[in-house]
């Protein structure tokens, strides 16, 4: 607000001007009085003490004014100056003719001030003081009430002027209550308006942060090179289409967003297979033929990994692993699905080769491990030179290793085979109890050299499974060999055989020094060693919980590990039953 | 390397001179007369020609010819219709037992190998063969 504003709203103040604004028209009207009285011969002062109190009381008044519009909080005391007015004309007209002065007009001006405040009851003060003002030639000075006429003036007179103060107080009240609404409406407009600013500056910097937040996914889409992201509604229409799958697939964004659906770059027996899995009826389409198959699980909002064949647009075929995820509005519902590619062409050939190469050595390590052995036993065997009791020791320990290094040597070419997927099963139905008996016995003579309790607890009624009996007790021989391996002496494992909710559960489980939690997901890897075991410098080369693994879900069953270090482990297998417990 | 000439005769085929002498050893336990012990495939399949043993023992990986190959070759040869051929491989999976077999051999054995059991399987090998073109041996589990 500028100075003049200020100025201006401080003494005018249109819906509620200052006390001097209000003081100065019965001021100057006052000041018109003097000057008539002054100048004009015929009117003369007819009391000089009454006149001159008349003036002193109006300058009285007007210096209060001034008064009460420079000091705020006085302001309110300003409704007696009209009192104080009338008082100042009262006593002007006992000063210049009583009852005959000219000057009685002037009493309208503070009663229009009286009255036009907001209560009714300043009518009745109006007409109190235009009576107490025209009452004061009789009061103060002198003069008696002489007829009719008299009585009627000092009567009617007051009456007419409360008349005049009730139209003005109700006129008043009128353009009070118009100033109000007008405020009111100022008010809400200026609130809207601050509303409307307010709301444009968040929708400006909403419109900042979008334009900011789609600068950076569309530069991170453009920096992912090496990985195709591909966007597409629910209908499998794309409409995301990043440099990685210009420069995988060899179309660029124009040619596919719009244009294009996810499911032509597929091969389709394999979207087929897919939506076998699914049980999808033959030729059914939910939306699209094929892109059921490949967002079904997305869509039920869990994240899959999958590999798939992707078609370029030259035909020509590669290898992928594809993460589908969906995209949901603000409510949840899905809009569509994203897809994120690596090509893995060049990971499975290096890994087929590291496969092939395994394959290869433990093959070729079969060999010299024939004449280790087969020699050793010669030696041991020749009737005509027998050995001496410490010859046969020594023996005894070049088995045992070269037996060892056999072991290992067969881990690896198994490793080999479940990497290359030529691993294969010689599937009956068989007894699970007699092979974990079989595997238990096996192994306690290891468990009794350790000095660790091997104990099994197998039920008596017989517990089929459908397997591979080679296989399935080279599980079990891996998990008590693994199980005594982590036990200090004086431990115990234990080889506990349940039926629980259909499922044959095999739990092995030892009092050893236990794998730490962060571990545990990576236990199953390829060639994944403990820290624990590490630490403790028991011996192997991590290969026996991967083959256990690959052995379990080949058996389409499960492996779980549960472990406490310093407590112990246990790990649960739990595999298909076959046929219902015979008790 | 030839021995005493006993009843039934045996030719040797192993590039590993080591497994070769084993191979040998096992024979001789198995009371065979070993005719020839050879490094190589098409050394082996001439002396086979020559000899037409009763049975041979070819390892698989072999230069000049693979022992899969001779067993064809064998196979393929009328004259040779009553060898017996006995593979030793260090193949165990069983798409190489399964390549041994279609390649016309009676019996396969996984390396390593005892000489003792190896022997056992030859003596077996020549009862059953006795007993009947239909009767065949087991393949011993890999070990």
């Amino acid at each position: 607000m500028n100075p003049f504003s200020a100025l201006f709203r401080r003494f005018v103040f249109i819906d509620n001007p200052s006390p001097i604004v209000k003081q100065l028209p019965t001021t100057l009207a006052f000041l018109g009085a003097i000057i008539i009285v002054a100048a004009v011969p015929d009117v003369s002062v007819t009391n000089s003490s009454a006149a001159v109190a008349g003036v002193l009381g109006m300058a009285f008044a007007t210096l209060l004014a001034v008064a009460f519009t420079a000091s705020t909080p006085l302001t309110r005391l300003a409704l007696i100056l009209p009192f104080i007015d009338l008082l100042a004309i009262g006593l002007f007209r006992v000063g210049t003719g009583g009852t005959q002065s000219l000057f009685g007009g002037l009493i309208i001006l503070p009663v229009v001030w009286i009255a036009n405040q907001p209560e009714r009851r300043y009518i009745v003060l109006a007409g109190l003081g235009t009576a107490l003002a025209l009452s004061m030639p009789f009061t103060f000075g002198g003069a008696l009430l002489q007829g009719p006429s008299d009585w009627l003036r000092f009567t009617i007179t007051p009456i007419v002027f409360s008349v005049a103060a009730a139209i003005i107080n109700e006129m008043s009240r009128q353009a009070a209550g118009r100033v109000r609404s007008i405020n009111e409406l100022a008010e809400e407009r200026d609130v809207m308006l601050r509303g409307a600013v307010d709301y444009a500056e968040r929708l400006s910097d909403n419109e900042d942060r979008l334009r900011a937040a789609d600068r950076l996914t569309r530069s991170v889409l453009d920096a992912v090179t090496e990985q195709s992201v591909i966007g597409a509604d629910v209908t499998g229409l794309i409409d995301v289409w990043n440099p990685g799958a210009e420069k995988m697939l060899g179309l660029r964004a124009a040619q596919t967003q719009g244009r294009r659906y996810m499911h032509e770059f597929h091969v389709e027996q394999e979207l087929l297979a897919r939506s076998a899995e699914l049980n999808y009826p033959p030729g059914e389409t939910v939306l699209n033929p094929g892109f059921s198959a490949l967002v079904e699980t997305a869509r039920l909002g869990k994240a899959e990994v999958r590999q798939w064949t992707y078609v370029r647009a030259d035909g020509s075929t590669l290898t992928v692993e594809v993460a589908v995820t969906r995209r949901v509005d603000d409510q949840g519902s899905t809009v569509g699905y994203i897809f994120v590619a690596t090509d893995v062409t060049q990971a499975l050939e290096v890994s087929r080769l590291k496969d092939e190469f395994v394959g290869l050595i433990s093959h070729e390590l079969r060999t010299p491990l024939s004449s280790i052995l087969g020699y050793l036993e010669l030696m041991r065997d020749d009737e005509e030179n027998p050995l001496s009791e410490e010859q046969v020791q020594y023996l005894g320990v070049a088995e045992r290793n070269a037996h060892r290094l056999l072991r290992l040597v067969g881990d690896l070419l198994f490793t080999a085979q479940v990497g290359s997927s030529t691993f294969s099963l010689d599937t009956t139905v068989l007894e699970i109890g007699p092979i974990v008996r079989a595997s238990v016995e096996s192994a306690s003579l290891n468990a009794a050299a350790a000095g660790v309790e091997l104990s099994v607890n197998v039920p008596d009624s017989t517990i089929s499974v459908l397997g591979d009996a080679q296989r399935l007790g080279q599980a079990c021989d891996n998990l008590i060999s693994n199980a005594i391996k982590f036990t200090p002496r004086g431990g115990r494992v234990s080889v506990d055989v349940a039926v629980v909710d259909s499922r044959v559960v095999l739990t092995f489980t030892d009092t050893g020094m236990g794998i730490p939690e962060d571990e545990l997901d990576q236990l199953f890897a390829r060639f994944f060693r403990a820290s624990t075991a590490t630490r403790a410098a028991v011996p192997g080369v991590g290969l026996g919980l991967s083959i256990t693994k690959a052995i379990i879900v080949a058996h389409h069953g499960e492996l779980d590990v549960e472990s406490e270090v310093g407590v112990g482990t246990a790990f649960i297998v739990r595999l298909p039953l076959n046929a219902p417990v015979a008790v | 390397m030839t021995d005493a000439p006993t009843q039934l005769t045996v030719v040797v085929a192993d590039d590993d001179e080591d497994i070769r002498s084993l191979i040998v050893i096992a024979v001789r336990k198995a009371k065979l007369t070993l005719l020839a012990d050879l490094p190589e495939g098409v050394a082996a399949l001439a002396a086979i020609r020559e000899h037409k043993p009763d049975i041979v023992l070819l390892d698989v990986n072999m230069p000049g010819l693979t022992g899969l190959e001779v067993a064809s070759a064998i196979r393929a040869e009328p004259e040779l219709a009553s060898s017996l051929v006995f593979i030793l491989s260090a193949s165990v999976d069983d798409t190489a037992v399964a390549a041994g077999f279609a390649a016309g051999a009676d019996a396969y054995m996984t390396k390593p190998f005892s000489p003792n059991t190896l022997a056992a399987q030859l003596t077996a090998l020549i009862a059953s063969s006795a007993a009947g073109p239909n009767a065949g041996l087991p393949v011993p589990p890999a070990p």
